[in-house]
């Protein structure tokens, strides 16, 4: 493998990893801050994704990067403020049903407005061309430009929680909430914008990367689990940890991908050989690649066993 | 008083039941068609049950079958395989004789063993399946039933076509498997190696890749990435759905050149995400006729007339009108609705095809028989692709006949015949 091709994987990988932090980047701060695991997560990014759709397809995709991930935001705030709220007070459980409920709500309203087939969301004109071109093959702008959005919010959200009062009256209100309040702050507000801030993020994540993957109903299922991952991982409520978690785990998606080692070929270097019709050879057989779908779930098993915290988290989960 | 409501309601619905129990003999003739019309394979399983339902409006239109309508019931399975073992139980207890099925092999032999099982226990009472479009070649082989009858050619064939064709092209001298992990996915692999291997030893194997089925990728950068290291200058592939149009995006997205050979790569479904990036590489197909001919016979331009009219596209695929007009004939011929009787006519029945070829249901192993076409995408030469009412200005255009001779393979079906 050339390094030039080798720059190409980690350029893709970065890009998969980066996305996989816009999608979980609101969950980490809702879960970690609010402790409600949120099971609608990847639905406001489904959501965000549509919107993105109808917008660019009635005004523009720019016009849908702005106010896309707006009404994502609004929707989710009303939902924590009449929804959530409401339930908080009956514990956990309650408010992971009313997640649970909410994912298959979201799911059927966007059958019923956009129908059960995928919507012809398209790449901007704009940036529909190769960028670089790396030993005979190209990174198109588009990924680029999504790859650029990305690192910017991660700077956003890392300097306001670090940096500013927000950042400080946010943390604060998660260790203590009650000290907040009784110092003038209301906390149930707070509480509201950064669910609603989160499923912005989320929404955002839709918007770009919904033309890309292809925008249908059935997107926030299949999105759903990894975000859950990446969120224990990188640990509850740590930006930075979600960042390095979706980095590792998209780089070592895209890399698994691209290796053909599997078991047999290790047996075969210690001197030994495996029978090809024997039914052990079936799993032994199995190449890097062919496992790359599970390898994240692979790495959560091995946090929560390792270091139940998760890479930055200051809590177990 | 509460008493006679009650009497009175149970009397209304026992007359409601007998009329309907009544319906089910000489109402219309019901196929339960079950297929993915929901998820990210929802656009392929439209694009079937559309095609069947228009073939039997045609019928319908023409005096039905002998004096009954045809029935098409749509039923979504979600493409998961499970769903598919329960809309079929669903369709046994509404009475349903006849189902219909083509999108996904696993389903499909879900099917074929779920029926193997129920008409062996229930004779008099038997289900016949019309298997459209999946094409895993142990369904008329090891797997074969006399209630299965598959109207599209299997993978055996295709990929001896492919191959066939393949091995005339000087400029297909290594070539990379790539193909979806399941029960087709690896029948194709395996068949296209040994294939190769067999029939066009000059041409090099380089890769063999089996990914995660229907949907689940959504980047194949990094599939790309490997195919353009192993230095292949074309790629075999069986994929289907977005599977496929993922992948010559994503080839188009890296500006990655190899010629692809395949089944479905060009689905009209697929046609909206992938539009000319079609154009990108060469793009060689195998079908059953060229849907962009236009010098196709009068009374097959009225049907498709009438398909562009009533759907909004013109056929892709022939065998969902072949199949229909076959099964309407066995009725006529034997005079009977019954699955069994209809099984024993459509046996080595003939079907009408466009061009003049022959289709042929072999009695063997009920699999038919047709000549096929090796069609590659070009910009428009003749009819236009038309997909949802929107025209794409791509056509195909036959770079290669492959006569049925070439694609009549053994088969090791010994199945057992009823009465």
């Amino acid at each position: 493998m050339s390094l030039e091709v080798l720059v190409f994987i980690i350029f893709n990988g970065l890009l998969y990893g980066m996305f996989l932090f816009m999608l979980s980047s609101g969950l980490t701060l809702i879960f970690g801050m609010m402790g409600i695991l949120n099971f609608a997560h990847a639905s406001f990014f489904m959501i965000g994704a549509y919107l993105g759709y109808q917008i660019s397809e009635n005004i523009n995709f720019w016009i849908a990067l702005i106010f896309a991930p707006m009404l994502v935001g609004i929707m989710g705030a009303m939902i924590e403020k009449y929804g959530l709220r409401n339930i908080h007070k009956y514990g956990h459980i309650a408010e992971l049903l009313f997640t649970f409920g909410l994912f298959y709500i979201i799911e059927e309203m966007v059958q019923l407005i956009w129908g059960k087939t995928p919507v012809p969301y398209k790449v901007p004109e704009i940036l529909n061309f190769p960028l670089i071109e790396i030993s005979g093959m190209s990174y198109p702008a588009y990924s680029m430009f999504r790859l650029v959005i990305s690192l910017l919010i991660f700077l956003a959200i890392y300097r306001v929680l670090a940096k500013t009062k927000t950042g400080l009256i946010i943390k604060a209100s998660l260790t203590n909430p009650n000290m907040v309040a009784a110092l003038g702050h209301n906390v149930p507000r707070v509480f509201s914008n950064v669910f609603g801030f989160g499923c912005a993020l989320a929404g955002l994540a839709g918007v770009l990367a919904g033309n890309v993957i292809g925008t249908e109903p059935s997107m926030a299922l299949l999105l759903g689990p990894i975000v859950f991952v990446v969120v224990v991982t990188g640990g509850l409520g740590s930006i930075k940890g979600a960042l390095v978690a979706s980095i590792i785990i998209g780089l070592i998606q895209t890399l698994t991908i691209s290796m053909e080692y599997d078991l047999n070929s290790l047996i075969n270097y210690l001197g030994f050989q495996i029978d090809i019709n024997s039914t052990i050879n079936h799993f032994t057989s199995l190449t890097l690649s062919q496992l790359s779908p599970i390898v994240p779930y692979i790495l959560l098993i091995i946090v929560l066993i390792a270091r139940p915290r998760g890479l930055f988290g200051k809590r177990d989960v | 008083m509460k008493k006679i409501i009650f009497t009175l309601i149970s009397f209304g619905c026992l007359i409601i039941f007998y009329a309907c129990e009544k319906k089910e003999t000489k109402g219309p003739i019901k196929i339960a068609a079950i297929e993915p019309l929901s998820g990210p394979y929802a656009a392929v399983g439209k694009d079937i049950i559309e095609g069947i339902i228009y073939s039997a409006d045609v019928i319908n239109q023409n005096g039905g079958v002998n004096g009954r309508m045809i029935e098409i019931i749509p039923m979504d399975n979600a493409m998961k395989a499970e769903k598919t073992t329960e809309l079929l139980r669903k369709a046994i207890d509404d009475g349903i004789r006849f189902v219909t099925q083509g999108g996904g092999s696993s389903h499909a032999l879900n099917i074929i063993k779920q029926l193997e099982k129920y008409n062996s226990r229930n004779p008099g009472k038997e289900i016949l399946y019309l298997n459209n479009s999946a094409v895993t070649t142990s369904f008329t082989n090891k797997d074969c039933t006399f209630f299965h009858f598959r109207f599209d050619s299997n993978v055996d064939m295709k990929v001896a076509g492919l191959v066939s064709h393949m091995s005339k092209d000087n400029s297909v001298k290594k070539v990379y498997l790539f193909n979806q992990n399941y029960v087709y996915g690896q029948t194709f692999r395996e068949t296209a190696t040994r294939m190769i291997n067999n029939k066009a030893p000059d041409i090099k194997i380089v890769g063999d890749e089996l990914i995660q089925p229907f949907g689940k990728i959504q980047d194949f950068t990094p599939y790309v990435t490997k195919i353009k290291l192993s230095g292949a200058d074309s790629v075999l592939t069986g994929n289907w759905g977005p599977d496929a149009f993922r992948f010559v995006n994503a080839l188009k997205d890296a500006g990655v050149k190899v010629k692809l050979f395949g089944i479905y790569i060009s689905q009209p479904a697929g046609m909206a995400a992938m539009e000319k990036n079609l154009l990108f590489n060469d793009v060689i197909v195998v079908k059953e006729f060229n849907p962009t001919n236009s010098k196709a016979p009068n009374w097959y331009k009225e049907y498709e007339a009438g398909h562009l009219d009533a759907v909004g596209y013109t056929p892709d695929a022939d065998r969902f009108r072949f199949m229909l007009e076959m099964f309407k004939n066995a009725i006529e011929q034997t005079n009977s609705f019954e699955p069994l009787d209809i099984a024993y006519a459509l046996e080595g029945m003939e079907g009408r095809s466009i061009d003049g070829g022959k289709v042929i249901m072999r009695k063997d192993d009920h699999q038919i028989h047709f000549d096929m076409q090796a069609l590659l995408l070009v910009d428009k030469t003749d009819q236009s692709i038309i997909y949802r009412n929107q025209d794409f200005d791509m056509s195909y255009s036959n770079v290669g006949n492959i006569p049925v001779k070439d694609i009549t393979l053994d088969t090791s079906c010994n199945m057992k015949r009823p009465k």
